[in-house]
């Protein structure tokens, strides 16, 4: 029962980054941009929210300049790839290769380490237990307890399908991906709407970048979004974009995420473990694949 | 082309400006950072040999990059081919006993079969279940990455190191240095070479260029777009996976943890920089060779960190990219302008 428990906690720890990522992904996956930049955008935000927790002694200051980090990326993205119309592509590639220097850069230049930062001065986002769901003595065990993000991120998912499929915003969101030239014409820029998706985009992935540096750790490591972006950007791919398949896609990631760290004390190496996601990434498109090509 | 050299001088000119700014705002003086950085990489022999060197793995997974990106399929599966290739090369170089005559190009053919089995992989998974290349050869680096750390853990292990390597292969795979110029230059440039000659005079490389621009034309044009695929797969892979044998066979003579790193990612950006072209691809991995060797005496020398390359890198690329579509802008409203004065005549 212990076993089960953990388990699923790991899973939705491992789901987490992934799911605020890929939603905001999916963002710009409706608006109809290449967007590969998420694991920037993760990598600058959790480097900001150490920069912040351990500067402002504040956990929730170290939230708000991971997405203000997060959102400095976005503005690079929208600056080179909406207004000066270079390939979106390169821009995310380029993006993704300046935020592993910056970052690497400033860990050096601030705090004067190589590799990793940490600190007792580094501020933690606290675990919330919630306030009705807590004394109910099964349930509360498994939806309790966790930080802060964890909660937040669920609500990004519901928040998200509502925006993008209810409201106005979101039916000018889908328009320009859809077709670009017929919402331009009609009155509604679409240059508009694939910045505004960029900043949800630039905010959630600021968020998955914060829940990487403070949330069950407190350090910034160099690298440390570890392709989560890349896994990210695959499962808003697999499912086209749908906020619920989603959250399913990466609660399936964040359950072999788990197996990894449960796998750790047997006797199959870790290195193999390691490998996991990456593999279950492809297993995914596998199926994907085949899908895609009976309806075809 | 004076398009291109044009707008990639520019580029590269601004980016400078802009990492100037980055410094003083930190506080250091630009002129003895950047002073530092060409003495320690062009101006000194030792500092220009170590770039030469330096720019091998750099320049082949930029072709690496390159060739693909030009025809089409996106491989952003250089780290792992390079990997994989060294691998290959440190396999044949610890059981193998043979003279260097013999045993010199089988590890170069080690190195190249490394690669293109990864590379192939990912083909193979295209080909037959139509997935995307270019999530799974991301993928496929992550999983080379865990598999060698695994390799050179336990089976192939040193007893003898503290942290996780080979040991070292036979001394006959071992190229030499030449005035403190490895020789796996010579390889280097042979390959960039016959890329050159593939893509700019060969028929092959024109239809992989014409597929990469539009697979559809070259079609109907009677390219065997498939077939083309997977050789361009198998090519580049090899590319990569040579990157990664010379690296072992010229440098630390063995597989050690974190080998290839960052070189690969380096490569994708070049062949970014360079808008996938082999001349500008070899320019472009020279002048971020120079750039990485000499943040070394930089860091000696000022107190900026080495790691500020890193950023004047990605912001050269960035800088340059959105300068080449700029600049296109530019010409082309001059070039209209001028047409419309003469309509006007």
């Amino acid at each position: 029962m212990n076993v089960l428990f953990g388990l699923f906690s790991a899973m939705l720890i491992g789901a987490t980054p992934i799911l605020l990522a890929a939603i905001g992904g999916t963002f710009t996956f409706y608006a109809g941009i290449f967007n590969i930049a998420m694991e920037g955008m993760m990598l600058v935000g959790a480097f900001c929210a150490v920069l912040g927790s351990f500067f402002l002694h504040s956990w929730f200051l170290g939230i708000l300049c991971a997405v203000a980090g997060a959102l400095v990326m976005a503005g690079i993205f929208v600056l080179f790839a909406v207004r000066l119309h270079t390939d979106e592509f390169l821009t995310g590639i380029a993006l993704n290769l300046f935020a592993v220097g910056l970052t690497t850069f400033l860990l050096r230049d601030i705090f004067h380490v190589k590799g990793a930062f940490t600190d007792a001065g580094i501020r933690a986002i606290p675990a919330v237990k919630l306030p009705l769901i807590d004394d109910i003595p099964f349930l509360g065990r498994l939806l309790s307890g966790y930080n802060a993000i964890v909660y937040v991120a669920a609500l990004v998912t519901v928040l998200s399908a509502f925006v993008i499929f209810r409201t106005r915003f979101g039916l000018r969101l889908r328009a320009a991906g859809y077709n670009a030239v017929c919402l331009s014409s009609s009155g509604v820029p679409a240059s508009t709407i694939r910045i505004w998706s960029l900043i949800v985009c630039g905010v959630c992935c600021g968020l998955a970048g914060a829940y990487l540096s403070l949330g069950s750790v407190r350090l910034f490591a160099e690298n440390m979004s570890a392709g989560r972006g890349w896994i990210s950007l695959a499962a808003v791919i697999l499912v086209s974009g749908n906020p619920w398949g989603i959250a399913v896609i990466s609660l399936l990631f964040g359950f072999f995420d788990g197996l990894t760290v449960f796998l750790q004390g047997s006797r199959i190496p870790t290195q193999f473990t390691a490998m996991i996601p990456y593999l279950a990434t492809l297993v995914s498109l596998y199926f994907y694949s085949v899908r895609k090509r009976k309806q075809a | 082309m004076r398009k291109q050299v044009l707008s990639g001088l520019l580029g590269v000119l601004a980016a400078f400006v802009i990492g100037a700014l980055v410094l003083l705002f930190q506080g250091f003086n630009p002129v003895t950072t950047y002073g530092a950085l060409l003495q320690y990489s062009l101006l000194s022999a030792s500092g220009f040999a170590a770039t030469v060197t330096r720019a091998v793995p750099l320049i082949l997974t930029g072709l690496s990059a390159s060739i693909a990106f030009a025809s089409g399929p996106v491989n952003l599966g250089q780290p792992g081919q390079l990997i994989m290739g060294a691998l290959g090369v440190t396999l044949v170089g610890l059981f193998v006993r043979l003279p260097p005559v013999f045993l010199i190009p089988l590890c170069i053919l080690a190195s190249l079969l490394g690669g293109a089995l990864w590379s192939g992989l990912a083909a193979l998974l295209k080909r037959a279940f139509a997935m995307d290349e270019f999530i799974v050869t991301l993928m496929l680096n992550f999983i080379a990455d865990y598999f060698a750390l695994w390799v050179i853990t336990y089976p192939l292990f040193d007893p003898s190191a503290l942290s996780p390597m080979t040991r070292p292969i036979s001394t006959a795979a071992w190229l030499p240095d030449l005035g403190g110029v490895n020789t796996s230059v010579l390889f280097m440039v042979f390959a960039a070479v016959v890329c050159w000659l593939i893509m700019s005079r060969g028929r092959s490389g024109y239809e992989w260029r014409m597929t990469g621009q539009n697979s559809l034309f070259a079609r109907i044009g009677g390219c065997k777009v498939d077939a083309n695929y997977v050789r361009v797969m198998l090519v580049t892979g090899a590319l990569a996976g040579l990157a990664g044998g010379l690296m072992v066979m010229g440098g630390p003579h063995r597989f050690v943890k974190g080998l290839g790193a960052n070189y690969a990612w380096d490569g994708i950006m070049i062949a970014v920089v360079a808008g996938s072209g082999v001349s500008g691809t070899f320019l472009y991995g020279l002048l971020f060779s120079a750039l990485q060797q000499g943040a070394i005496g930089m860091e000696l020398v000022t107190a900026v960190p080495s790691e500020f390359i890193d950023v004047l890198q990605a912001v050269i690329v960035l800088v340059v990219v959105a300068g080449r579509v700029s600049l296109n802008m530019v010409f082309d409203w001059l070039a209209t302008r001028r047409k419309l004065k003469e309509s006007a005549e």
